[in-house]
């Protein structure tokens, strides 16, 4: 049970999916405009990651090798569907917000790594914690970066007002700031890395 | 200095004492145009100069002691940095503008690509169009100017309101600008950035770095030059109809042309390579006033021709030492 | 369909919605590929490649099967198998015909597969083109052309990155910027520096 624990907490930090296996940054940097399509942009993908993972390491062991890759595809883009419609239905909204980046899930450098990487390689208790914990650092890196961006661009928080009478720095809500941002945090991160050396 | 194995196009000498003394000859130059804007748009523009100065020099400073590494607040590229991002700006922005321009100048614009002498881009144009896209009201809202210079030889100006357009605004929305004459955008008897409106100014300054060989002719005046034919082309009702005296006197180009298209830095070493980028910023400038959305596009030609001139060097550069 | 829509599309996608620095579709491949030209330059090339036929294919795939048939949510599915056997394909007509050109940008295609960009922009010209549950008029034209300025802007700032990169080897970056920092940060600039041409009215 230590060892699934492990998994899971892998993914918050030592093994952040954002900040230090740098992957999945397309949707990343462009649904992190405001905390809540973070955050919803982190559940949808959290839960493709949970699924594709689990199905996969299930799967493992009946899929040829040579045509691995696209078989992960068609797993991860029925999660993926299914994602999207459960969004579509019950917050267009969000499905609205989040845009082209839902479907793009299907090729987030994250669920297809970690179905590269691990799910193919592990059972299905470790594939189950190693994509949760992923799933989880993601959307972690996502409330960080969006919230940032949101304080920053619009002085506001969830859509709350946090001080009056800020003046919003509107870049940050546009890609340049995005951009800034996660150079500025990797950048931080690295400054963290260096020191604990 | 510690000496570094720099495998690159020549010069290969760097000369510390001599890139100090540019800069603060650089420095020297604008002040006319410095002078001027204070005297056309009032004490607020002094403010917003030392301000912007002041700032610049304590983020440098600060930079330095964090990283550990030697104080260059006295190469006068800090200092010439801050006062060409006040120039760059309307002389009623809030004072607290400035000093966010700075640091992201400073920081973002130079110290994180090593420093002096390694920038890609004009730092003072980094902190300007950051400026742009964070608060563009401000950045757009001018005044008119509370002095006119009325020595009976130009009109005074005759604005709507207290917040009112420049010259390349009223273009772009199609308004007329019939109370102004070249003579007034010669002078600077007109609304825009504290710096870039009063053009004798600018040119005397031009001219001293020119006659001390500090400055070559060949990116601002294949910049203007371009600029100008670009806009008697395409910027009038018909084909070869535009007026390019108007807007080779209008916003930052004569500012841009002279002082910040020829950072040795972020431009090219090579002739043919200052002719192409000058020629580059002018289009750019060109297309941007005369199609694009906002009025005026010299920062961000600049800028983008910055960001070609790696290129430009790789592809121009001399084969044989010596020649060019 | 007229001439203004197509000179829109193109400062659109090459510079004001640019691809990479505007959509941060293909971010990865941008980030890790751009460190030198030579290399930039054949990821480029490939990425136009399939972007454009890929357009081309899923928009008949959208008109002519997911239309007719109400199965508009099969979109994601559908693309990305039709993108993936694509590349698959490609890959394996190149490896058979020019091994030099194989070996010259073969090892960059089936990273293309997972390129955001190539899903990304099929999608789009979907959302773009079709309104209604019907096709634009000329709406095939239009997503062609996008996909081809795509690869344009795409390229551009591959090309203006790896330049600028290059030429930072030489430089004394502070440690904890070096590599992918400073790069976000060079690219936060450019997307700033395109911003310039906001508001384009032809």
């Amino acid at each position: 049970m230590k060892k699934l624990i492990a998994e899971f907490t892998k993914g918050l930090i030592k093994e952040n999916p954002t900040f230090i296996l740098a992957l999945g940054l397309c949707p990343t940097l462009a649904v992190s405009v405001s905390v809540s399509n973070g955050i919803g942009m982190g559940i949808a993908a959290t839960f493709v990651l949970l699924g594709s993972s689990v199905i996969i390491s299930f799967i493992k062991n009946f899929i040829p090798e040579r045509i691995r890759i696209p078989c992960y595809i068609v797993v991860i883009a029925t999660f993926v569907t299914i994602a999207e419609l459960c969004m579509k239905a019950y917050s267009p909204a969000l499905d609205r917000a989040l845009g082209i980046y839902v479907p793009l899930i299907v090729v987030n450098c994250i669920v297809l790594g970690r179905a590269e990487a691990f799910a193919c390689k592990n059972n299905v208790m470790a594939s189950l914690f190693d994509g949760l914990g992923m799933g989880v650092g993601f959307t972690l890196a996502l409330i960080l970066i969006s919230g940032i961006r949101e304080f920053l661009g619009t002085g506001r928080l969830l859509g709350h007002t946090v001080i009056n009478g800020f003046e919003p720095v509107f870049v940050f809500g546009m890609p340049s700031g995005a951009l800034l941002v996660i150079g500025l945090l990797l950048g931080f991160f690295n400054f963290l890395k260096g020191r604990k050396a | 200095m510690i000496n570094r194995l720099n495998v690159s196009v020549s010069p290969h000498i760097h000369n510390d004492q001599a890139t100090s003394k540019i800069m603060w000859w650089v420095a020297l130059s604008l002040i006319p145009a410095g002078v001027a804007g204070v005297y056309i748009f009032g004490s607020r523009a002094f403010w917003v100069i030392t301000i912007s100065i002041v700032t610049a020099l304590l983020t440098e400073f600060l930079w330095n002691i964090v990283t550990k590494k030697k104080v260059t607040i006295f190469d006068g590229s800090a200092f010439l940095t801050g006062l060409l991002l006040a120039y760059n700006l309307p002389a009623n922005v809030p004072f607290w503008l400035p000093p966010a321009g700075t640091v992201f100048s400073i920081i973002i614009g130079k110290q994180v690509f090593g420093g002096l002498g390694q920038n890609i881009f004009n730092p003072a144009l980094v902190g300007r169009v950051f400026l742009m896209a964070s608060w563009p009201s401000y950045m757009t809202t001018f005044t008119s100017p509370p002095k006119f210079l009325a020595w009976g030889l130009t009109k005074p100006m005759a604005y709507d309101a207290v917040t009112s357009a420049t010259p390349l605004a009223a273009l772009k929305e199609g308004k007329f600008i019939g109370h102004l004459s070249y003579l007034d955008l010669f002078l600077g008897n007109r609304g825009g950035c504290i710096g870039e409106v009063c053009i004798i100014a600018l040119l005397l300054g031009a001219a001293i770095l020119l006659i001390k060989g500090y400055i070559s002719w060949h990116i601002p005046v294949t910049y203007i030059f371009t600029t100008g034919v670009f806009t008697y082309v395409f910027a009038g009702k018909q084909l070869f109809a535009g007026d390019w005296l108007l807007h080779i006197l209008s916003g930052g180009l004569i500012l841009g042309a002279f002082f910040m298209a020829t950072d040795y830095v972020a431009t090219p070493l090579t002739r043919k390579g200052q002719i192409i980028f000058g020629v580059g910023c002018g289009l750019l400038t060109g297309v941007i006033r005369v199609w694009g959305g906002y009025p005026e596009g010299v920062a961000y030609s600049i800028l983008m021709m910055n960001a070609a001139t790696p290129f430009i060097d790789r592809y121009t550069k001399s084969r044989v030492y010596g020649t060019s | 369909m007229n001439l203004q829509e197509f000179l829109t599309i193109f400062i659109s996608a090459v510079f004001i919605y640019n691809v990479i620095l505007s959509r941060f579709l293909g971010l990865c491949s941008f980030i890790a590929i751009s460190k030198e030209t030579k290399p930039a330059l054949a990821m480029s090339f490939a990425v136009m490649f399939v972007i454009t036929m890929s357009s081309a294919i899923t928009w008949f795939i959208y008109r002519f099967l997911l239309l007719p048939f109400g199965l508009t949510y099969l979109r994601t599915i559908s693309f990305i198998l039709v993108i993936a056997t694509f590349v698959q394909l490609v890959e394996m007509v190149i490896r058979k015909t020019s091994p030099q050109l194989y070996r010259a940008f073969g090892i960059y295609l089936p990273l293309i597969t997972v390129n955001c960009a190539v899903l990304g922009v099929a999608v789009l010209n979907i959302d773009m083109f079709f309104v209604n549950g019907k096709a634009v008029a000329g709406s095939f034209y239009y997503t062609v052309f996008q996909g081809i300025c795509v690869g344009v802007g795409y390229t551009l700032a591959m090309l203006l990155m790896s330049g600028i990169r290059q030429r930072l080897e030489l430089c004394d970056v502070p440690k904890p910027f070096k590599e992918f920092p400073l790069a976000f940060i060079i690219a936060s600039i450019l997307s700033l520096s395109f911003m310039g041409f906001n508001g384009f009215k032809f």
